[in-house]
């Protein structure tokens, strides 16, 4: 029986390995699995091109192929008879299928070695169920949007607007959009990373659906799935991540017994069983703003649908960031000179005689930029620095409050001249004492402002 | 060549893919369920479900070429054999236990990755054809850079 292969997109997920036969000039058949087969139209599909020198050379000699690829719902089975056409080494296609091996490789440890050659395009003379496969007709189980889907989904683009242009600070914007792709799309775990242009790193401001935040935790540009949706800008959608990171990892294993040098794999953040993953790169125009990342454990969680529709939100919520972070610097200028007037509202940081107050030992590592809080990781690099400066003038002065604009013109700190994305650093410092030293908060008081507060006496060492 | 990567070829719980290819060189392809040798890779038998097999029986008949590639789902160690069909019959009943075997192994491999085994169980089985064939060459198909070399 025919099918189009819109219909069975399913079957493109990667998430059951397909399998391609070819045959040499002489006849001798040659099979193997294929890592991914990309649906371009209902006409057309594409092989990622990686080790299988054989399938090449015999599509060359014998331009012909038969593929089968698996139903991951149902378990049918289809056969595709393909005319091989051209091999893609640039262009859209390329880049795309390119994504997701390269983001898989650099996750394994294995950027550079295992990567995509070429995109090879095949014409579908014909795809049909293979008939018997199954003891029984499979389910009919729908696929994509339902309509009720997209209606959620247009409430939640709604609200999502609603949710930014309310927001009153960079905070709140944030932590609106992830309960709202958990309320419209039941995406429970959820990450957003800003861009540091400065370092060119990635750091984590907010998460949702995880026991630890990671809120601080860093990804280089490159690097894993999300660095490497940041460094191609490219929205990357993995519905079978552990059988990709099994193919990653078999392409390591032998690779190593070759004795090529490897990098060292990098964690996957957030769960650790997560099956499927959507990385959403957050732009304006080529600017990287940062970049939304969803997982589930439920490998068929994220779908086309998904993907097209979060990228056109992934626009707005990048808009609105950069909307707030400009809003937060204007209004910074207006506050800077009522920070001064404003005189300590609260206990002293220093323990005095007879004060009973618990005692923070706070430390700064200069060799290492980090500040430890009873010798546990608090913060690095610039939010460190302005920790301690805050420290250091509420301690000599009694000052609590300051203003934005007070740490721009401090170069001690070493904040970037422009774009220095200081809202999402305090955004950051604020969340890293909550976790780690709640004793000690930093606590907005209108835009381009924020105060100390303290209920513990801190006591300071710099090494 | 090391007979204990070759015997992992035999392990239960395996994926096995079958390639032919007609009198004009078209290529087809189908799922196996059970490989066995029983002289050391001088010959191997596939196991194939009789329902969706019907194109590589008849290539066989008049080519006899065969490709069988065995793969472990959890590591993707893959081993690739040619040859020529010597035998190619209905599989006997005193197999089938075998064969159901292997499908269970299989169910319970693809379980451990997260395929339901109640789907697996629904892939037809029985009857099944058995071919044999003469194994020719034998190639290493784990992904990697040395995908595609003959150890054999």
């Amino acid at each position: 029986m025919s099918v189009r292969l819109s219909d069975i997109r399913r079957c493109f997920q990667g998430v059951i390995p397909s399998m391609i036969a070819t045959a040499d000039g002489r006849g001798v058949p040659n099979i193997i699995y294929v890592s991914q087969v990309y649906h371009v139209d209902d006409r057309h599909v594409a092989l990622s091109c990686q080790f299988f020198t054989k399938t090449r050379r015999n599509l060359d000699e014998n331009p012909v192929a038969c593929a089968e690829v698996m139903d991951p719902v149902t378990l049918q089975a289809y056969r595709l008879r393909l005319k091989f056409l051209r091999s893609e080494r640039s262009g859209p296609l390329f880049d795309t299928m390119s994504l997701r091996i390269e983001a898989i490789a650099s996750h394994t440890g294995m950027a550079g070695v295992f990567r995509l050659i070429a995109a090879d395009v095949f014409e579908v003379s014909c795809a049909e169920a293979v008939s018997g496969f199954l003891t029984e007709a499979p389910a009919n189980t729908p696929d994509g949007a339902s309509l009720d889907g997209m209606r959620t989904e247009m409430r939640g683009l709604q609200w999502v607007s609603e949710r930014i242009n309310r927001a009153a600070g960079l905070e709140s914007l944030l932590c609106g959009v992830l309960e709202a792709l958990e309320e419209y799309f039941n995406f429970s775990h959820t990450a957003i990373l800003l861009h540091d242009e400065a370092n060119r790193r990635l750091t984590t401001i907010a998460s949702r659906g995880y026991g630890e935040s990671g809120v601080g935790a860093e990804v280089g540009m490159g690097e894993g799935l999300i660095g490497t949706v940041a460094r191609e800008r490219r929205l990357l959608r993995l519905t079978s991540l552990e059988a990709d990171l099994r193919y990653g990892r078999a392409i390591r294993r032998e690779a190593e017994d070759g004795r090529r040098a490897i990098q060292a794999e990098i964690p996957l953040p957030g769960l650790p069983d997560a099956q499927s993953v959507l990385v959403i790169p957050l732009t304006i125009g080529d600017r990287l703003v940062g970049v939304i990342a969803a997982e589930d454990r439920d490998p068929m969680r994220f779908s086309e649908w998904h993907e097209a529709y979060l990228d056109v939100l992934a626009n707005q919520i990048a808009l609105g960031i950069d909307r707030m972070i400009e809003r937060c610097d204007e209004n910074a200028d207006a506050a800077v000179h009522e920070a001064h007037a404003h005189p300590s509202s609260i206990s002293a940081l220093v323990a005095g005689p007879g004060d009973d107050r618990r005692v923070r030992r706070l430390t700064y590592y200069r060799s290492d930029d980090a500040i430890f809080v009873d010798d546990e990781y608090l913060i690095r690099n610039i939010p460190a620095r302005i920790l301690w400066k805050v420290l250091a003038e509420s301690t000599r002065t009694g000052r609590t409050e300051f203003s934005n604009r007070e740490l721009r013109v401090d170069t001690s700190l070493g904040l970037p001249p422009v774009k220095d994305n200081l809202e999402s650093r305090l955004i950051l410092l604020r969340q890293r004492l909550q976790e780690k030293c709640p004793d000690l908060q930093i606590v907005s008081t209108g835009r381009g402002r924020f105060a100390l507060r303290s209920c513990a006496a801190v006591e300071m060492t710099e090494r | 060549m090391d007979p204990t990567r070759l015997r992992r070829c035999l392990e239960p719980g395996l994926s096995i893919l079958v390639g032919t290819a007609d009198a004009a060189g078209t290529p087809s392809c189908c799922r196996g369920i059970a490989i066995q040798s029983l002289d050391e890779f001088e010959t191997v038998t596939v196991f194939l479900p009789v329902a969706t097999s019907h194109e590589t029986i008849h290539n066989v008949a008049t080519t006899k070429q065969l490709a069988v590639v065995a793969t472990h789902p959890r590591d993707n160690f893959a081993t690739q054999f040619k040859g020529i069909t010597i035998d190619a019959r209905l599989a006997r009943e005193d197999e089938s236990i075998f064969v159901r075997q292997r499908l269970d192994a299989h169910a319970n491999m693809l379980e451990r990755i997260g395929v339901p085994r109640r789907l697996t169980h629904r892939v037809a089985h029985w009857p099944a054809f058995a071919l044999t064939m003469r194994v020719e060459q034998v190639f290493d198909q784990t992904p990697g850079p040395k995908a595609g070399s003959r150890i054999r």
